[in-house]
């Protein structure tokens, strides 16, 4: 990709202060993009805005409550007129059916399904104030078309989020506002640090090792940039061939 | 377009680069410095392709090819292999287009449309695998199949069952590419409605008709073949090294409802 594919451009990352969210972020910025990264973690936020560059900025926020947002998009605002969300934030866990709680049920729901939804609408009333259009991305899951046990609540969550993606992909079409999911397989982050590569990789993946996270950065980039400006409702799939069997 | 750095001195065949998507591919491939191999049938037409190609300063020539030839195939591979000593992406652009009810349409128009859009496909994976291995690089193949591969379409079901036959082909063609080392990404694209000829032959080119194609797609504009080469100079490059049997669907929001 040409280096400043994204110069001057104004993007938020929720969940953009490690694992996936960062990568993006990072690669955002190396193309021109000014950027605002979200995050539960105050002290892990400022350091990783210091890592992507001067001109990124850190803003607290839980994505699921409607009070944290204004200051993410006072703090967007501030950098210009937004054009790319990447509705990033999102957590995992195992738990089998009859020993979830419907606390944590819904935890994960709020953080992965309403945190998106969020994501969604407030982009949606900053790209329409602008009347330029954007590029919404939501991060869904190759969870969010298969699953595995112990996994009701995020499978769920993820497979709302792609049919969301969906629906507003339809809903906001016509002011140009694009709305696309990238569904990510086994990539190596906090998230799946738990795994044995040298032992899961060949039993799942037939490429047989997990992603780096740069590599669903790379995607994330395709989808935020104008090369894919009449892709809209899609499903972007980087998983090493995971779904393909 | 603007050129993809990955695409650098990357080797390309690229079929059905005489028009549509598969010229405009062959353009920003060499734009962004690849080395491209453009193929077709009608010598005319790709002697223009080769021009464009070389207008842009890259490297590049068009061979005339029947992708439902074998022998064909072997020519274009052996081409890649001896001129530019190696072959990294094939891109399965070509592709024949038919409108006509289920009981109008022949065994002969089902065994046309079969011929250069399945096994055309199928060639091209299989003797590209066979000139990538000897490259000993990996490489990329990229199979334009259609929105018609992932959903129906009144009038159309020839031309579904080849696109869906593409999808499922290049699903089964990423499994064996992973298993091969280096390994060989496979990857599927979908169009939705570009205006191309393949759309102006059809139903005739009329504003009309490009206003109706843009009141349908959600993004309320027109595909146009450089959107296609956009996503292709994506599968095809490094920029989705982790993705592979994937279907990627291009339509400005069509399939989406």
């Amino acid at each position: 990709m040409a280096s400043q594919d994204l110069a001057g451009k104004v993007a938020i990352v929720t969940g953009g202060t490690r694992g996936l969210g960062l990568a993006c972020a990072q690669s955002l910025a190396n193309a021109g993009a000014n950027v605002v990264i979200t995050g539960l973690n105050e002290e892990r936020g400022a350091a990783a805005a210091q890592s992507i560059g001067a001109s990124t900025r850190f803003v607290r926020q839980d994505v699921s409550k409607s009070d944290d947002w204004p200051a993410v998009m006072t703090a967007a605002a501030e950098l210009g007129d937004l054009d790319i969300m990447i509705a990033n934030a999102g957590i995992s866990n195992f738990i089998p059916i009859d020993q979830m709680d419907l606390q944590s049920f819904r935890t994960l729901m709020n953080i992965n399904l309403k945190g998106a939804f969020l994501s969604l609408k407030h982009a949606t009333q900053a790209m329409r104030s602008h009347g330029k259009g954007g590029s919404i991305i939501m991060m869904s899951s190759v969870m969010g078309r298969m699953s595995a046990p112990a996994n009701t609540h995020y499978s769920a969550s993820k497979a709302g989020v792609r049919l969301m993606m969906k629906a507003a992909a339809l809903e906001l079409g016509a002011e140009n506002i694009r709305v696309n999911a990238v569904l990510p397989g086994l990539i190596h982050s906090d998230m799946t640090a738990w795994l044995d590569e040298a032992e899961t990789a060949p039993a799942f993946v037939p490429v047989k090792r997990f992603g780096l996270a740069s590599e669903i950065a790379d995607t994330v980039l395709f989808a935020a940039s104008d090369r894919s400006k009449f892709m809209t409702g899609t499903e972007l799939v980087v998983d090493g061939g995971l779904l393909a069997r | 377009m603007t050129p993809i750095d990955d695409l650098k001195d990357k080797v390309a065949i690229i079929t059905g680069a005489t028009k549509g998507i598969g010229r405009s591919t062959a353009i920003l491939f060499a734009r962004s410095g690849a080395k491209v191999i453009a193929t077709g049938r009608s010598e005319d037409a790709g002697a223009e392709s080769a021009a464009m190609i070389q207008a842009e300063g890259g490297e590049g020539l068009f061979i005339r090819q029947d992708v439902t030839s074998e022998a064909d195939w072997k020519k274009v591979c052996d081409l890649a292999l001896s001129l530019y000593e190696g072959l990294d992406i094939v891109v399965n652009n070509a592709g024949v287009f038919m409108v006509k009810p289920i009981e109008e349409t022949s065994e002969d128009d089902f065994d046309w449309i079969y011929r250069t859009n399945v096994e055309g496909t199928f060639l091209g994976i299989k003797y590209g695998f066979d000139a990538m291995r000897k490259t000993g690089r990996g490489g990329s193949i990229v199979n334009v199949s259609s929105l018609m591969g992932q959903v129906g379409f009144p009038g159309a079901s020839a031309y579904c069952a080849t696109k869906g036959a593409i999808t499922g082909l290049t699903k089964s063609a990423a499994l064996e590419g992973a298993d091969i080392t280096p390994q060989i990404r496979v990857n599927s694209l979908h169009p939705g409605v570009i205006w191309t000829e393949m759309i102006t032959d059809q139903f005739g080119g009329d504003e009309a008709l490009q206003q109706a194609f843009i009141d349908e797609t959600p993004l309320k504009m027109i595909g146009r073949p450089e959107h296609m080469a956009d996503a292709i100079a994506y599968l095809a490059s490094d920029q989705s090294s982790y993705v592979t049997g994937s279907e990627l669907t291009v339509d400005g929001g069509r399939g989406a409802d």
